[in-house]
């Protein structure tokens, strides 16, 4: 969808539309990286007991995010807004190499490639449109400071193939739950601040 | 003997605030066996038992909403205890976000209606389960409707997306349809039962309403 339709140079998309946008694309990613992990957990996973491993290992824990309805709901929209920018910035890093390491996969199926690829690419438009929002609903200040770097890379590298099999797995695993927090954010922000709460 | 071990069924979140889970007691062998659940979330060492045994009747602990997280793994045990001895159940991991089961549609409406060239349409209205909240926002539900006819054995299907409107062409004249419609959270959960049936019937022709 470009971004000014019929040519014009200057258009001006109201916060409806730019909420529009945001949400298909963060529906969107979240359907994609559920199913790259669903794929791999099949493939690769199945009865290494990976989940209970996979606890607490995010490299975006750190970020103190809403974890049920009344949290999501009381926490201020600008903190809110701040808080998705914060976790998009804080997944470009690893969707970079993520591609690039799925492609060193033995037998990497095209599927989960190419949505490794995919990932990364809307991630990355998607991050553009909440600067647009976040520009819009704090007239102009957009804040930089929340992020959590990743410094998975090595364990994506590793010999021992469990243990790389794993840090994939983990990956992807956070991926698969950042991804549903911001599209679920950005609907309830959407309702609340598009429609009054009447979604 | 001591109790044999039990087995954790299933955990469920009608509306994504609260959760249940179920287990099937051990094998008492004859002995009064007492169960316990206990659970970590992750992130925590703390280890907490059930905070309500009684609100999901027996066998089964409800979680409130005070002690229901989403997006975080929850590492549920079933302990089950008598005179001899106790047994541990498997763990059982649980993320609530994924095992959202909603109740049904409700307040369904059929309406018929002759479209311009006047051939009959149904017009089917709904609304969301009362629990759960979807005008914050907070759950996203996608709605499913099948139709056949009363004597028919097919049923046809058709996945509509999250509106709760849906207008039904292509109605024979003279033929009596039963009509259900179900939901299911937007990317996961599981799909509700379906609401109960309903019946309309297409009338050989009929006037539309003034």
């Amino acid at each position: 969808l470009p971004i000014c339709p019929n040519g014009s140079v200057n258009c001006q998309l109201s916060l409806e539309e730019l909420f529009d946008r945001a949400v298909k694309l963060s529906h969107y990613i979240h359907f994609l990286s559920s199913e790259m992990f669903n794929e791999f957990d099949e493939r690769y996973a199945q009865g290494r007991g990976f989940i209970a491993k996979a606890v607490n290992s995010c490299h975006t824990a750190s970020l103190t995010t809403p974890e049920d309805k009344e949290q999501t709901q009381q926490i201020h929209h600008e903190d809110l807004l701040n808080l998705i920018l914060g976790v998009l910035r804080s997944w470009n890093d690893p969707l970079v190499h993520l591609a690039s390491e799925v492609q060193r996969m033995k037998e990497a199926p095209e599927t989960i490639l190419w949505k490794a690829v995919e990932i990364e690419e809307q991630n990355k438009r998607l991050l553009e449109g909440m600067e647009k929002i976040v520009g819009r609903v704090q007239s102009g200040v957009v804040e930089n400071d929340i992020y959590t770097p990743w410094d998975g890379l090595p364990s994506l590298q590793l010999d021992d193939e469990d243990s790389r099999l794993f840090a994939f797995y983990n990956l992807l695993h956070c991926l698969r739950r950042d991804s549903h927090k911001i599209d679920n954010y950005l609907k309830v922000l959407k309702c609340r601040l598009i429609h009054d709460n009447n979604c | 003997l001591p109790p044999e071990k039990p087995t954790i069924i299933k955990c469920r979140s009608p509306e994504k605030e609260t959760f249940t889970c179920w287990w099937k007691p051990a094998s008492d062998g004859g002995l009064s066996t007492n169960h316990t659940l206990l659970y970590s979330k992750e992130g925590e060492e703390k280890v907490h038992e059930c905070p309500d045994y009684k609100t999901a009747g027996p066998n089964s602990c409800y979680f409130d909403k005070k002690h229901t997280s989403f997006w975080t793994i929850y590492n549920i045990t079933v302990r089950a205890t008598n005179e001899m001895g106790s047994n541990v159940s498997d763990p059982h991991y649980v993320d609530v976000t994924y095992i959202v089961q909603p109740d049904p549609p409700v307040n369904i409406t059929l309406e018929l209606k002759k479209s311009i060239k006047r051939k009959p349409y149904l017009v089917l209205t709904w609304s969301p389960p009362p629990l759960a909240d979807v005008r914050s926002g907070w759950l996203t539900l996608e709605y499913e409707l099948r139709l056949k006819p009363e004597e028919g054995e097919e049923w046809e299907t058709i996945f509509v997306g999250q509106q709760t409107q849906y207008k039904m062409f292509s109605l024979n004249p003279g033929k009596r349809y039963i009509v259900q419609i179900h939901c299911k959270p937007d990317h996961h959960g599981l799909w509700s039962e379906w609401s109960p049936e309903m019946y309309i019937e297409i009338p050989t022709d009929f006037r539309v309403k003034d």
